[in-house]
């Protein structure tokens, strides 16, 4: 039905609203956190900055660099985050034609959290080189993973998709056992640093790491949002879609292999945030409707600005310290999907086929 | 069951009644079972005293062989490396003990820490009767009064005693040296990303202060709480310690990760630290070198510079 009513004025008009939401809960969660940074004085250090035309933390005390080199790159690390899970979530759940499919459910996430473990088991999370160990480690992880599951689908011939979905479960359980195996082969020291990881956690990076990502995950944002169409008629079955001219299974293998190298990114940098993959997707799609060239980009701002949402929570709640925020995604999102699903009207399940 | 309480809470009054009366000297010679309460309100009856001891935490085992009782351990956790003849002794697990091998060793006494004991554990050890005294050192003080039971449980008070006694002697010297410096703020790193750090309520936030040293994550309410670099540029710590588990296979890479806070005076003055973790770690007789080791970290002009960079 959404597939009908997109105009180019109502695609602006949403993601004109959505971007200026999403600005104004960056400049919200920029002012709290868990050390007091009035706004007169945030301005004062934004506006040196802009004049000097570069970070400056000087000598203008903590302030400067809580907000400039904590705060702030922690927030746009949670906006990209949130923002690709989201759109990972729209992608493979048209895809798969499943409402629960998300990164989680392919063993893509599970696979991404296995290389960190290794590599903190192998003693590279502590190594000069840990800052690109871990996420080299995870992002390997992932496409392990990936390469697993796609090899069991494909062996299928096609790439059945509840043979991907069997192969991701499945996955799951091998990929958490090794991880559980490995965590109490841990001495119970370092075995708490990991769990503290696996929990999630979003680490203020550097700018040039946040950039770097931004330019990664902008690209396959990019490559998903080419084969929205494709998206939108694969709703209506593979034969169909294939009847209408899309080319089906070369559309598959590009927004599988997309989403996982988006997902291994994510997990990489941010340990396991589990929901916002399957509980964004939903909501966004409840309001805006089913046409993947409105419902991806949407459902993009809205996993980011949930993220920085919740990471603000989890960071502000238990202040001075702080909770992991995959914790606080699950509580907000699992509660609400439950909501959806008891309410007849608004169950994810009917809008399968 | 419940006819019998009664009759043990009579027998047990009995017992401490005659202990509180008669003369300690008589420890070697003591017949008759004995009770003993332990950090979880439970009592403990031990007919005589224990020959056979399994040890569940690395520093029960070395309070056991610091009160020269060593002989007397018959098992250990695979983590129980101190002193180096702790090492061959058979071990029989430490988080999932190996209930089996601990009934093969027929036992009369358990001691297990708090931490780590599983319910069904000690529901099993209890259902085998087997003598099991839980220990839970949260504070240093416990430690010293862990030494001073073991050594009346086990028939060595007077080694127990001596050692307590040095050991409190030691950390009032310290406590009474520092009482007068300026308290550097610290930050101990237990887990670098995300940021773990210690709180109140826990051993080593306590050990910080004995060694007259300011934690900057004392306001937190949590043990182990997971701090906010936001925090940490605020409080600007002097330095920053890693035990040395963090370290151990690459000092320089936690050293550069903390490089790019260039505004904390710990990183402006390259005071990093790291600490030998079980000495910190384990409520055992070794704590008095910890807080030694940290009082010499933070205050190198009293205590004498200590090569640990």
């Amino acid at each position: 039905m959404g597939v009908v009513g997109l105009t180019r004025g109502r695609w602006v008009t949403a993601i004109v609203t959505l971007l200026s939401a999403a600005v104004l809960m960056l400049i919200v969660c920029l002012r709290f956190g868990v050390e007091y940074i009035g706004f007169t004085e945030a301005a004062r250090i934004l506006v040196h900055t802009v004049r000097d035309g570069q970070v400056s933390v000087g000598t203008a005390g903590p302030a400067g660099a809580i907000l400039l080199q904590v705060r702030l790159p922690r927030l746009l690390l949670g906006f990209l985050v949130g923002s690709s899970l989201a759109a990972v979530g729209v992608a493979l759940q048209a895809l798969l034609r499943n409402p629960l499919a998300d990164p989680y459910v392919l063993g893509i996430s599970s696979g991404a959290a296995l290389g960190a473990t290794v590599a903190t088991l192998l003693g590279l999370g502590t190594a000069a080189f840990a800052v690109t160990a871990l996420p080299l480690f995870a992002f390997m992880g992932g496409l392990f993973s990936l390469f697993v599951v796609y090899r069991i689908a494909a062996s299928y011939g096609r790439l059945p998709i509840h043979i991907l979905l069997l192969a991701g479960v499945i996955l799951n359980a091998i990929f958490s056992a090794l991880i559980m195996f490995i965590t109490s082969m841990m001495e119970p020291n370092r075995s708490f640093g990991m769990m503290a990881w696996l929990m999630g956690a979003l680490t203020p990076p550097t700018y040039s790491t946040l950039a770097a990502l931004a330019a990664y995950i902008a690209t396959g944002g990019i490559i998903l949002l080419r084969q929205a169409r494709a998206l939108n008629l694969l709703t209506f079955g593979e034969e169909a879609a294939a009847s209408m001219g899309v080319e089906v299974e070369k559309t598959k293998k590009t927004i599988f292999f997309t989403a996982a190298l988006l997902t291994g990114a994510a997990v990489s940098v941010s340990g396991m945030i589990g929901f916002i993959g399957m509980v964004v997707p939903h909501i966004v799609r409840m309001v805006i409707g089913a046409d993947h060239r409105l419902l991806l980009p949407a459902a993009a701002l809205v996993g980011g600005v949930f993220l920085i949402a919740a990471d603000t929570v989890a960071r502000i709640v238990l202040a001075p310290g702080e909770i992991p925020v995959g914790v606080v995604t699950a509580l907000a999102g699992g509660p609400f999907f439950i909501f959806l699903l008891m309410n007849r009207k608004t169950s994810p399940i009917q809008w399968r086929d | 069951m419940s006819r019998r309480a009664p009759t043990i809470a009579w027998t047990c009054l009995a017992v401490l009644l005659i202990a509180g009366v008669l003369p300690v000297g008589s420890q070697q010679t003591e017949t008759g079972p004995r009770t003993f309460v332990d950090d979880l309100d439970r009592k403990i009856i031990l007919t005589h005293t224990p020959r056979r001891i399994i040890s569940l935490a690395p520093s029960i085992t070395e309070t056991l062989f610091a009160i020269g009782l060593g002989e007397r351990v018959v098992g250990v956790t695979q983590y129980c490396d101190y002193p180096p003849e702790a090492q061959a002794k058979p071990k029989v697990g430490y988080i999932h003990p190996n209930l089996e091998s601990i009934v093969a060793l027929q036992p009369d006494l358990v001691l297990a820490p708090r931490e780590f004991l599983r319910g069904e554990v000690l529901g099993k050890l209890e259902q085998l009767n087997i003598p099991t005294y839980v220990m839970d050192a949260g504070m240093i003080d416990d430690v010293l009064s862990h030494i001073r039971t073991l050594g009346r449980m086990l028939g060595a008070l007077d080694a127990a005693d001596e050692l307590a006694g040095r050991m409190q002697k030691q950390l009032e010297a310290i406590k009474a040296r520092t009482a007068m410096l300026p308290r550097p703020r610290v930050l101990y790193v237990l887990n670098s990303e995300p940021l773990i750090t210690v709180g109140p309520g826990s051993f080593i936030h306590q050990a910080i202060e004995l060694a007259g040293g300011s934690n900057i994550a004392e306001p937190s309410r949590v043990a182990y709480p997971r701090l906010s670099m936001e925090t940490v540029l605020k409080a600007n710590p002097d330095l920053i310690i890693f035990p040395s588990s963090v370290v151990e296979r690459g000092s320089e890479g936690e050293r550069q990760r903390w490089q790019r806070w260039a505004t904390l005076s710990a990183v402006k003055q390259g005071r990093f630290y790291r600490l030998p973790n079980e000495l910190l770690n384990r409520p055992g007789p070794r704590v008095v070198q910890g807080v030694e080791t940290l009082a010499r970290i933070l205050h190198p002009d009293t205590f004498g510079e200590r090569d640990s960079r």
